[in-house]
C-alpha cells in the first residue's frame, strides 16, 4: 500500500482524534463526554485498520474486532449507568 | 484493482470519520452530536475496516473486515438509541420544539414471541466463529457449531413462532438500507462542512407502528436511525420515538418512518395492527 496515502490518512484520523478530544474535554454534559470518547475509540480502531495495510502488519486487524467490542460495550454500559444514576 | 479499491475505501472512510470528528466538536446539542456520532462514524470505520481487509492477501481477513463492518451497522444504531435515551431521561436534552417522549411510561408494549429454532441463524453464527477464529479447520468448524445449537437453543428454544422472512424482501431492504446509511452520511457530512446553520429544530416525535412483531420494531428502530435526520430514541406502547434534526411537523417524520417501515415489512412479514 501506498506509504503516502497511508500517511495522509492515519493523519485525517489524528487530527479527529483531537477535535473529539476537545468535544470530551469541553462536555459540557457527560452524554457529550461519552459520544465524544466513543468516536475517539472508533477513530483508534480506524487507525489499527490503516496500519494493518502496512506490509506485514496483518496481525492489527483482529484487534479492530476487540476495540470496536469495548467501544460498543462501553457505550452501552455508561448509557445504562446514566440512565439508573439520573432517573 | 483490488488494491486501489481497498486503499480507496480507507481513505474514504478516513474522511467520515474525520467529519465525523468535526460534527461531534461543531453541533450545538447533544443529541445533534449524536446524529454525528452514529451515521458518519459507523459509515467510515466500516469503509475502513473493509478496505483494511481487502488489502490483506489472506481470505479470512478480508472476511473478518466484512464481518466487523456489517457488525457495526447492526450495533451502532443500538448504542446510540441507549445513549440517546439515557440523555432524555436524564434531562441532558433540551431545546425541543416538540416533545412526544414526556410523561410516557417505557414498556415496549409489543408482543414477545418465543423463536423456533433456525438453522440459518445457526450458519450465520458457525461462520462468525469461523472468522473470530482465523482457522478454517473442520474441528474449528465442528465446535462452532455446537456452540451456536447450544446459543440458538438458549435464546431460541426448539418450539415456538416460527419467523416469516421474505428473503426477496430481505434482500431489498439491505439494498435500500445501504442506500440509507450513505443518503443520511452524505446529509449529516454536508452539515458539518457548511456553515453553521440556525435551522436546526430538534423534536421528539412519537410515531404509531402497525408492526406488533419484536424483529421488524427492531429492524425498523435501527433502519430509522440510519434515515437522514432522524434518531432512534425509545421504543414504548408500540409506539417509536424518534429524534428530529430539521423537525417541519409530526405528519411529514410519521409518513417518512412509515416509508421505512414498509421495507422492513417486505423483509418480515408478521402480524399488523390495522
Amino acid at each position: 500500500m501506498n506509504d503516502v496515502v497511508l500517511t495522509v490518512i492515519e493523519g485525517l484520523l489524528g487530527i479527529a482524534a483531537l477535535l473529539a478530544t476537545i468535544r470530551a474535554v469541553r462536555g459540557p454534559r457527560l452524554v457529550d463526554r461519552i459520544v465524544a470518547l466513543d468516536a475517539v475509540l472508533l477513530l483508534i480502531a480506524g487507525g489499527l485498520a490503516a496500519e494493518s495495510a502496512r506490509g506485514g502488519r496483518e496481525y492489527l486487524l483482529p484487534i479492530v474486532v476487540v476495540v470496536a467490542l469495548v467501544a460498543f460495550t462501553g457505550t452501552v454500559l455508561v448509557a445504562r449507568f446514566i440512565e439508573w444514576r439520573d432517573t | 484493482m483490488i488494491d486501489i479499491l481497498g486503499q480507496f475505501l480507507l481513505l474514504v472512510g478516513a474522511i467520515l470519520s474525520a467529519l465525523a470528528a468535526w460534527g461531534i466538536l461543531d453541533f450545538p446539542t447533544p443529541l445533534a452530536r449524536m446524529h454525528a456520532a452514529t451515521k458518519p462514524a459507523s459509515l467510515g470505520l466500516a469503509s475502513m475496516v473493509l478496505g483494511a481487509g481487502l488489502l490483506t492477501d489472506s481470505y479470512g481477513l478480508t472476511a473478518l473486515g466484512a464481518l466487523v463492518a456489517v457488525g457495526l451497522f447492526l450495533t451502532t444504531p443500538i448504542s446510540g438509541h441507549l445513549l440517546g435515551r439515557a440523555a432524555y431521561l436524564a434531562g441532558q436534552a433540551p431545546e425541543l420544539v416538540h416533545d412526544d417522549l414526556a410523561g410516557t411510561t417505557p414498556s415496549p408494549g409489543l408482543t414477545q414471541t418465543r423463536r423456533s429454532f433456525a438453522w440459518w441463524r445457526v450458519a450465520v453464527l458457525t461462520v462468525s466463529w469461523l472468522v473470530l477464529w482465523q482457522d478454517f479447520a473442520l474441528g474449528t468448524a465442528v465446535a462452532g457449531l455446537l456452540v451456536a445449537v447450544g446459543v440458538e437453543l438458549a435464546v431460541a428454544g426448539w418450539a415456538g413462532e416460527r419467523s416469516r422472512i421474505s428473503v426477496l424482501g430481505s434482500l431489498l431492504f439491505a439494498v435500500r438500507y445501504v442506500g440509507l446509511v450513505v443518503r443520511s452520511t452524505a446529509r449529516v457530512a454536508w452539515e458539518v462542512v457548511t456553515p453553521r446553520n440556525e435551522k436546526v429544530r430538534e423534536a421528539i416525535v412519537r410515531v404509531p407502528l402497525r408492526t406488533r412483531s419484536e424483529s421488524a420494531a427492531v429492524l425498523l428502530a435501527n433502519a430509522i436511525t440510519y434515515t437522514p435526520g432522524t434518531l432512534t430514541i425509545d421504543l414504548a406502547e408500540g409506539c417509536l420515538f424518534v429524534h428530529v434534526l430539521h423537525f417541519e411537523d409530526v405528519e411529514t417524520t410519521i409518513a417518512d418512518v412509515r416509508r421505512v417501515e414498509e421495507l422492513v415489512l417486505a423483509a418480515i412479514p408478521g402480524p399488523i395492527d390495522a
